[in-house]
């Protein structure tokens, strides 16, 4: 598992580097972000206007980005939808990983075993979940639902993407139960919940790691597709899809309003992606 | 190998099946009434009333269900009064999947009509991935730690890193806008002009797979180019190019099939996204507009037509293993 080589392994990766940098720079965005630009999101600054061009107003000392079509200041909003998407990214994914640790570990553990038929009928749910159009689910209860909260988003995002890792952990729970020290355990009359919690699980803790860090750069996706379609947060909770939605109107005459949550959805899910390669390769070395 | 082929056939089916029971079962027990949304907000409660009596609404969820379940797929010749008869004959099958209740025409009518220029565009996008990844995969493999190699992973992960709603308004902005090589978006009135439309479609659709299978055969790539019968045949003298691509890619295929067939459920869901952006007639515009109108029976033909695909695909990709690798049958 993790020691000293795969620390070394993760540093000597530039790409892994660069990954925790931008996330590093993300966290820091969307804690201070807020503070930093000291407007309310959601508040409207009417001494703001349009020049004789129909332009909005850009840049000033009182508006470090400017302000967006209804004269919100464009940082604040933007610190906001770092926060919406790294909240909904994080509670999402320790769900759904939650989820497949514990779907996929007991499938793993009954498969060839009296018990079978568990791992059965868990993984013809798995093939279900896996053939059904996420996406269209999400919109449709966010749709019926009418008012769509954060735990709407995070429930459904959280309990529609678990079967992969529950597939993956699986077959990685099968590998580590053949080996001798499982049965040796079995033999000293350890518990079955004991052996799976303290044994198995340390083990396929590697790949639950880099799925889980896959995971938040996916779910940083599916927010803000969900936004921009309309079918995520209400208005006028800002979130970077539908600032991206919203500004695309005004794109010609101003194109930081697209361009500005384009860049940032666009950093994160790549550092996200960056780390978990690095953590990927630092803990299972591909020799060459 | 019949008993292995039954039994996936089988499955195949059960999954369809849950898939269509758990979204009507999701469907209903919703709070909203559709029978008010038809109406609208302004309507009288003894309108509403009629309309939900209309369409059936006012029977229990267990007989919607046993009747939308039976009226499926059945057999036998058309009723005699076929003026609102909305099944999809094949022979003797029957499909019927009722009547969309705001635009009042049959459902299988909406989605043949739908399914054409979803099926262009996804073909275009299969056929992108599939070359570019192909192509570049080999490349970055057969030129390892090059700046070509390094440069290929780089733009991979930039693909990968990137919703395909950002592809698709950056691809828009530069090849519609700023250069009009391509129309904005629309489908266009004759095939010259639809082809033409469906290439931005295509590539938006087709850029995250492309850039993820790159990924994928370059990896695979990399693993066979060092096996025994590689070094065997370059030790023949075989050209490297022959090496390369009757040796190693053809081994390095399977994967890639597999990937490919797994991943239609991704295809499904980015197509949603892309016919929003380009305003595309297809399944995808389809499906976004019944949600917004709460139109269940199209949701319900939407949700059984993706599914069947995603559960086709990879019903298609077990029986080519099946058929490539006598292990699997045993199994």
């Amino acid at each position: 598992m993790w020691d000293d080589r795969a620390t070394r392994r993760f540093f000597a990766n530039k790409g892994a580097s660069v990954g925790l940098v931008l996330v590093a720079l993300l966290l820091l965005f969307a804690i201070l972000g807020p503070l930093l630009s000291g407007h309310h999101p959601d508040h409207s600054d009417f001494e703001q206007g349009r020049d004789a061009l129909g332009q909005l107003a850009g840049s000033s000392a009182r508006h470090w980005l400017g302000v967006d079509h209804l004269m919100r200041d464009l940082l604040s909003r933007l610190a906001h939808g770092a926060r919406v998407s790294l909240l909904v990214a994080f509670v999402a994914t320790t769900i759904s990983i939650g989820m497949g640790a514990i779907v996929g570990l007991i499938a793993g553990y009954a498969e060839g075993t009296r018990a079978r038929s568990l791992d059965n009928a868990l993984m013809r749910l798995v093939d279900v979940g896996l053939s059904f159009p996420y996406l269209l689910l999400v919109m449709a209860i966010g749709a019926a639902v009418g008012e769509t909260t954060i735990l709407t988003i995070l429930l459904v995002l959280g309990l529609t993407s678990w079967f992969g890792t529950a597939r993956v952990i699986r077959s990685k729970t099968i590998q580590v139960r053949s080996l001798d020290f499982i049965a040796a355990s079995r033999a000293l009359g350890q518990s079955t919940p004991l052996i799976i919690l303290r044994h198995i699980l340390p083990n396929v803790a590697g790949p639950l790691i880099v799925i889980a860090s896959a995971s938040v750069a996916q779910m940083i996706i599916a927010e803000s597709v969900l936004s921009y379609l309309q079918v995520g947060l209400p208005p006028p909770t800002a979130t970077w899809g539908r600032m991206l939605q919203e500004g695309q109107r005004m794109y010609t005459a101003t194109p930081r309003l697209v361009v500005a949550p384009g860049v940032l959805i666009f950093l994160s899910v790549l550092g996200f992606n960056l780390v978990g390669e690095g953590l990927r390769d630092a803990l299972d070395p591909h020799e060459d | 190998m019949i008993g292995y082929l039954l039994r996936r056939v089988g499955w195949s089916l059960f999954t369809i099946w849950a898939v269509v029971t758990l979204t009507f079962v999701i469907y209903n027990v919703l709070p909203e009434d559709p029978a008010r949304v038809i109406a609208g907000p302004q309507a009288r409660p003894a309108d509403v009333a009629r309309i939900r009596t209309q369409l059936g609404l006012d029977q229990p969820i267990g007989v919607r269900y046993v009747r939308y379940m039976s009226g499926l797929v059945s057999f036998g010749p058309p009723p005699a009064d076929a003026k609102d008869d909305s099944a999809w004959a094949l022979g003797p099958v029957r499909i019927d999947l009722g009547v969309s209740y705001l635009k009042r025409k049959p459902v299988v009518e909406l989605l043949g009509r739908a399914l054409p220029p979803t099926l262009l565009v996804g073909v275009l996008a299969l056929f992108v991935q599939i070359a570019v990844g192909a192509f570049g995969g080999v490349l970055a493999a057969m030129r390892r730690h090059s700046v070509l190699d390094w440069g290929t992973v780089a733009l991979t992960l930039v693909g990968i890193s990137a919703p395909t709603f950002l592809t698709g308004l950056l691809l828009q902005h530069l090849l519609a806008r700023q250069l009009v090589w391509f129309p904005l978006d629309g489908y266009g009135q004759t095939s010259a002009e639809r082809l033409h439309s469906a290439v931005l479609p295509a590539l938006t659709l087709g850029l995250f797979g492309a850039a993820y299978y790159t990924r994928l055969v370059r990896d695979e790539m990399i693993g066979l180019l060092k096996q025994d019968y590689i070094r065997t045949a370059r030790a023949k003298g075989q050209r490297e190019w022959v090496v390369v691509y009757k040796h190693a890619l053809r081994n390095a295929l399977m994967p890639l099939v597999t990937v490919v067939g797994l991943s239609m459920g991704g295809l499904v869901g980015g197509a949603i996204v892309t016919e929003k952006i380009f305003r595309w007639p297809g399944i995808g515009s389809l499906s976004v507009d019944a949600i917004v109108e709460r139109d269940g029976p199209v949701i319900m033909g939407v949700v059984l037509l993706f599914s069947t695909v995603v559960v086709l695909a990879n019903l298609l990709v077990d029986l080519s293993y099946a058929v490539l690798d006598p292990r699997v049958r045993r199994s």
